[in-house]
């Protein structure tokens, strides 16, 4: 019992797929800031920011929350999974890893970081960003647009994640204090070694409200677009994890109430529901799985597949 | 015996209970229909009454490199600059729209200057600012690293190009002094620059890019250097020269004599002459306020599309009937 289900569970959601299009964007993000600040240091190389602070970067700041979505995100539950065979098709169908989702999430990176860029060199720089007349310079430019780019990719990932366990919580939040905690440290080091990052948070962008400030802003007017149109898609062209999702959060109610229901009517019920298009009571029989209804019902769906016409690429 | 009609010395309220005083005293409170004194009931609490007042900042902004050329120069600047026996002494008027309240921080602001090209960046020696043992540490600063007499200190183009304008400010023929300590970061000062650290060999070349530094002054006390040196983010940028203490009053009309000594007309570059007051958030800053209501209002937009779109549209959510296999065979996924 438990190898074949197993082996069934990786199947659907195949969140692999989401990790690869979010390690583009989250690469993209970062590495189109770089080249705004490129193109206003007329090309010659110079990186907007330290080279540690970019050696780190998929290696402690953004790597563990797409571990975690790898390891152990699920957007549908173990159960239903079984219960709507049907979502396999996404996973066989390469729904989830088509070129228009890869193109979007390549665009969402491209955004953000003319976002980032722009929001980031517009409130900073200039004007004294402390109330002690001091200007942002270079090294603190590139704290700030860091800054910006780790909480960015963070929080895009917690909203890409269907399944929050404490680990994900730890690694999402954790890797923004890791960046913090980086700073303050690394600043630490002498400056022969730490350079431009010699006590730039400790000193220069901690006490400034405007650093503060900058970074909600921009990590709010990132995440808008995602959220949006995740919000929209859920909500007027759900995929059918999100259905399922959806169901699942609406009829648990249901459940308690209603508990187990006999076996035998099962199967008139799956007719019934066809034919009357809506379904009040949706039905989970809590733990065991009923195992006359599967092949009556993979038998109704595969006449509907042969019936209907299918996109391949949605 | 004194009548202090404190309200705690007596147990009883306002109204003159008679019972714990002396006869002499209840006869002249049986009298008296005044009410106990307290703070509180004479309404003399010590209390605070904020008034909000905006936070405003000022901040006057003068272009003066065109201004400041002479007329029979107006065609050949590059000479003028160049030249060292051309008067670079420039008189401006600059007229205080408001109340400045002190303390005034005064800036230079150049544009189209790549303090942030890689090549320029790199030309610095760290460990010869910040020591005197590694004096001979010039491997990033050429050109501007050995000169015949030895090594330059500091070496390097960013020091080379020290920014040497000098500004000085009277109202009503009153100087008003600038204060040019503390305008470097702290931590540049005690760790970066060293103070057994003095200036040698610098701007003795033939190509001289910027000021020259007082050789008997050590490096962590420079701060017009530290400030330079500490490279700005993009081609636009200002950076502290000093602070004046004193409040500027409106409508006063501020001389400043310029000496109009950088060479920014060989590269386009333009010299700003700023003046500006600080509030706790910082400088003039309109940009946040309207990107903060930029945000929220397509965020309020958002909410009301999707609120209309939710009454307009409503659709049973949870309802199986939508799942693909469910539907009608021309159901489509997403």
């Amino acid at each position: 019992m438990s190898s074949p289900q197993h082996l069934i569970l990786h199947a659907p959601s195949c969140p692999s797929k989401t990790n690869i299009c979010y390690f583009f964007y989250k690469n993209i993000t970062f590495g189109f800031t770089l080249f705004w600040f490129e193109a206003n240091a007329s090309f010659s190389g110079q990186p907007a920011y330290n080279d540690w602070y970019m050696s780190c970067y998929n290696v402690f700041f953004t790597s563990l929350p797409v571990i975690a979505l790898g390891v152990f995100d699920q957007d549908v539950s173990a159960r239903l999974c079984l219960k709507h065979p049907l979502l396999y098709q996404e996973g066989v169908q390469n729904i989830l890893f088509s070129w228009i989702r890869i193109l979007g999430w390549m665009f969402n990176g491209v955004l953000s970081s003319i976002i980032i860029f722009f929001l980031t060199t517009n409130l900073i720089i200039g004007q004294a960003f402390r109330k002690d007349g001091q200007v942002a310079d270079y090294a603190v430019l590139g704290v700030t647009m860091y800054t910006c780019v780790v909480w960015t990719v963070n929080c895009q990932m917690a909203l890409s994640i269907n399944y929050f366990t404490w680990i994900q919580h730890l690694f999402i939040w954790g890797s923004i204090a890791l960046w913090y905690i980086f700073l303050v440290v690394y600043g630490y080091i002498p400056p022969t070694l730490s350079t431009t990052a010699y006590k730039v948070f400790v000193e220069a962008c901690a006490p400034s409200i405007v650093y503060w400030l900058t970074t909600l802003l921009v990590v709010i007017a990132t995440l808008l677009p995602l959220f949006s149109y995740r919000a929209f898609q859920i909500r007027f062209r759900p995929m059918e994890h999100d259905k399922i999702q959806r169901q699942r959060s609406e009829g648990s109610e249901h459940d308690k109430i209603q508990g187990r229901r006999a076996e035998g009517s099962e199967h008139n019920k799956i007719r019934g529901r066809r034919s009357e298009g809506s379904e009040h009571d949706v039905t989970e029989s809590t733990g065991t799985r009923n195992s006359t209804d599967l092949p009556s019902e993979i038998r109704i769906r595969i006449d509907n597949l042969k019936a209907g016409p299918r996109s391949k690429n949605a | 015996m004194e009548m202090d009609t404190n309200g705690a010395t007596t147990s009883s309220a306002a109204g003159g209970g008679s019972t714990s005083t002396s006869d002499s005293s209840s006869a002249a409170k049986k009298n008296s229909k005044k009410p106990k004194y307290s703070r509180f009931t004479q309404q003399e609490l010590p209390a605070c009454k904020p008034i909000l007042t905006p936070g405003l900042v000022v901040e006057i902004v003068d272009r003066y490199d065109e201004g400041c050329v002479p007329s029979n120069y107006s065609n050949d600047k590059l000479a003028y600059i160049q030249s060292s026996r051309t008067n670079k002494s420039c008189t401006r008027t600059l007229s205080v729209p408001k109340l400045m309240k002190g303390p005034v921080f005064i800036y230079y602001q150049l544009d189209n200057f790549y303090q942030n090209h890689r090549r320029y960046v790199k030309s610095r020696s760290d460990k010869q600012l910040r020591s005197k043992a590694y004096e001979s540490e010039t491997k990033n600063c050429d050109p501007e690293g050995i000169s015949p007499d030895g090594p330059i200190v500091p070496c390097g183009l960013i020091a080379w190009s020290l920014f040497n304008d000098t500004y000085g400010f009277s109202v009503k023929s009153k100087m008003l002094e600038v204060n040019k300590k503390n305008i470097a970061w702290d931590s540049d000062k005690e760790n970066k620059f060293g103070s057994d650290v003095y200036p040698k060999n610098f701007q003795i070349g033939g190509l001289i890019g910027g000021a020259t530094l007082n050789s008997s002054i050590p490096l962590s006390e420079q701060e017009d250097l530290i400030v330079w040196m500490r490279t700005a983010a993009l081609p636009t940028f200002r950076k502290l020269y000093g602070r004046i203490e004193e409040d500027l009053q409106a409508n006063e009309q501020i001389t400043v004599v310029i000496q109009n000594n950088y060479n920014t007309y060989s590269f386009g570059g333009k010299k700003k002459l700023v003046l500006s007051t600080t509030s706790w958030i910082g400088g003039k800053n309109d940009f946040l306020g309207v990107a903060y209501i930029t945000v929220g209002g397509l965020c309020l937009f958002l909410a009301v599309s999707f609120i209309l779109l939710y009454v307009i549209k409503p659709r049973p959510l949870g309802d199986p009937s939508y799942l693909s296999w469910n539907r009608s065979p021309a159901g489509n996924p997403t």
